[in-house]
């Protein structure tokens, strides 16, 4: 939430017209460059497998962070002050997440060329029920993913827009151009506008940062006030504060570098260098991105004090208001600011747009309904099934239902239950195929139930809980149930590298 | 097809380096409420805890290019399966 700019009007619509234009335009090149880009399912969701260093950092940056990440963050390090350098670190340890498993993963890619997660799942355990279990939890909890991006883009821009224009037809002038980028180039043009989109994203960043420190004050006379009015968000954090931070960390590192729109990124790379150089680059961005977020949410500290916790979500809408008025430069740079945060969040929902299309055409119409048809007729299906999905969850975002609201909630709960399978699977011959089913279903169940029940024991994540039992089932079947000796040939064949 | 030189999952000496930068990545070790001396506007355990960021971050880039080594059998990698 970003409340209403009163810098915004018509600039903002202005510049809202000039990135999606921007956006349209690279759409457009990328068909005209590449004509059998709707052919192949590798193509088109893929990139061919082309993506080089630059445009595969910045398409893992882009989809790592959103604009969420700032709206959301410098509120929540302004509430609880530098216990929220966890930021960085969080962030950091998707990339050790990273390490568990794609290096293998990207070696198998190339091998059986996966296009989707769950062509690992199938190939790996040769079972319908896992396939179609993964396919669907990572189908719903990517709608929900993008749902929340949908709303987040309605929010953005009505506060930079401030009702000069209805913010529906903004909202609906910005999904257009993306589906119709998406339409045209697939998994180039979304990484190519998430290039611009990341530049964007950390110039806005930047800028923030530094109108910050000259009209606020900086870190030190920051950290006075603190010690004298809010001495709890300068110390170190009580034993309750401690066990959320590690309760968030092994979240993460287990959870996050498994978004099925991130594990699309290792399968699009052009080699195995741009993959790893890109994830070089990618374990230096906390430092760049939410840390120095973490600074404008402690500079708020001092900036504007006493927001209690609505009013702080509008942290970096205020502080944009305040360095806006200060001169045309700033003013200008905090348009570009908010257009970059809008953006950003485009850039999110395309990525997992095109990776919900690609679950629908490869791994349930491909596979399952019509394993006949062409793989022009699988792409073809899967971009209007997005449609038509990003349509409903767009009226969804705009009338959300008084009940039930709950089941849109539910996204890294579900996303994390494919993890066992993902990652066991990759080095453990004896991982029993049932088991792992079962466990993916307790763990589902247990997880939708918790967070239902609003239920998080010690202060750990429903979605912990999920996993944790998921996990035991994997484990302790595996090791009861032994599998048969053609099978374990079979696997051997797979995974032996 | 590529085959594995080295594998970062299978570098023990690597995960007891995570393991210790996890736990000492989050500052239970120090007296709850305290932040003298500052520096630059950070309290002193915010400096440690970035510290420890860091070493983090340098640990993944030493691991990505030192410990993930896979050796090529056929330059071409399309091998056309499926």
């Amino acid at each position: 939430m970003t409340g209403d700019l009163a810098f915004g009007g018509w600039s903002g619509v202005l510049i809202i017209v000039v990135y999606g234009l921007i956006m349209l335009s690279i759409g457009l090149i990328t068909f005209f460059k590449n004509k059998n880009i709707r052919e192949s399912n590798q193509e088109y969701y893929l990139g061919g497998r082309g993506l080089g260093v630059m445009v595969l950092f910045f398409t893992f940056y882009a989809t790592q962070y959103s604009g969420n990440t700032i709206i959301g963050y410098a509120p929540q390090g302004y509430r609880i002050g530098f216990e929220w350098l966890q930021s960085i670190t969080f962030m950091i340890l998707v990339m050790v997440g990273y390490l568990l498993f794609a290096p293998r993963l990207y070696v198998l890619s190339r091998k059986y060329n996966f296009v989707t997660p769950s062509d690992w799942l199938a190939k790996r355990f040769r079972s319908k029920g896992i396939t179609i279990l993964g396919s669907f939890l990572m189908l719903y909890g990517l709608g929900n993913y993008l749902l929340e991006q949908l709303v987040a883009v309605g929010q953005g821009v009505s506060g930079l827009t401030g009702g000069t224009v209805p913010y529906q037809i903004c909202v609906i002038f910005f999904i257009v151009i993306m589906l119709i980028y998406s339409w045209l180039g697939g998994m180039r043009s979304v990484a190519y506008t998430d290039t611009m989109q990341g530049i964007a994203l950390l110039f806005g960043v930047f800028i923030l940062v530094i109108g910050s420190i000259l009209y606020f004050g900086g870190l030190p006379s920051t950290a006075d006030y603190m010690a004298t009015f809010t001495p709890e968000k300068l110390g170190v954090p009580a034993t309750n504060g401690l066990v959320g931070w590690f309760s968030m960390l092994a979240l993460v590192l287990i959870g996050a570098s498994i978004y099925p729109h991130a594990i699309q990124r290792i399968f699009s790379a052009k080699n195995e260098k741009t993959l790893k150089n890109s994830l070089i680059g990618m374990a230096w961005m906390p430092f760049l991105t939410t840390g120095v977020i973490l600074l404008v949410g402690i500079i708020g500290v001092s900036a504007f004090p006493n927001l209690n916790e609505m009013e702080s979500e509008q942290l970096v809408g205020m502080m944009a208001n305040a360095i806006a008025s200060e001169n045309v430069f700033f003013y200008w740079a905090m348009i570009l600011l908010f257009g970059g945060i809008i953006a950003a969040i485009i850039s999110t929902a395309d990525s997992v747009l095109l990776t919900f299309s690609s679950v629908i055409s490869k791994d349930l119409y491909g596979r399952y309904i019509n394993p006949k048809a062409t793989e022009h007729k699988q792409i073809f299906v899967g971009k209007v099934a997005g449609i038509v999905a990003t349509g409903i969850l767009l009226i969804i975002a705009w009338y959300p239902p008084a009940t039930l609201y709950q089941i849109f909630v539910l996204k890294f709960e579900l996303l994390v239950q494919i993890a066992p399978a993902f990652i066991l699977g990759l080095y453990w011959k004896q991982l029993h195929t049932k088991s792992v089913f079962v466990g993916m279903v307790a763990g589902t169940i247990l997880a939708t139930t918790m967070t239902f029940a609003n239920f998080t024991p010690f202060g750990i994540f429903s979605g912990l809980w999920g996993l944790f039992v998921n996990l035991i089932i994997c484990v302790v079947g595996s090791l009861l149930f032994t599998i048969s000796r053609s099978e374990e040939e079979a696997i051997d064949k797979v995974i032996g590298l | 097809m590529l085959k594995f030189k080295k594998e970062p999952i299978k570098n023990g000496k690597l995960w007891i380096v995570f393991g210790v930068l996890f736990l000492l990545s989050v500052p239970w070790y120090l007296p709850e409420g305290s932040y003298k001396p500052l520096f630059l506007g950070i309290p002193y355990w915010g400096w440690i805890i970035i510290l420890v960021s860091v070493a983090f971050s340098a640990t993944i880039t030493y691991a990505i290019k030192y410990l993930w080594i896979t050796e090529e059998e056929d330059s071409n990698y399309k091998e056309d399966e499926q």
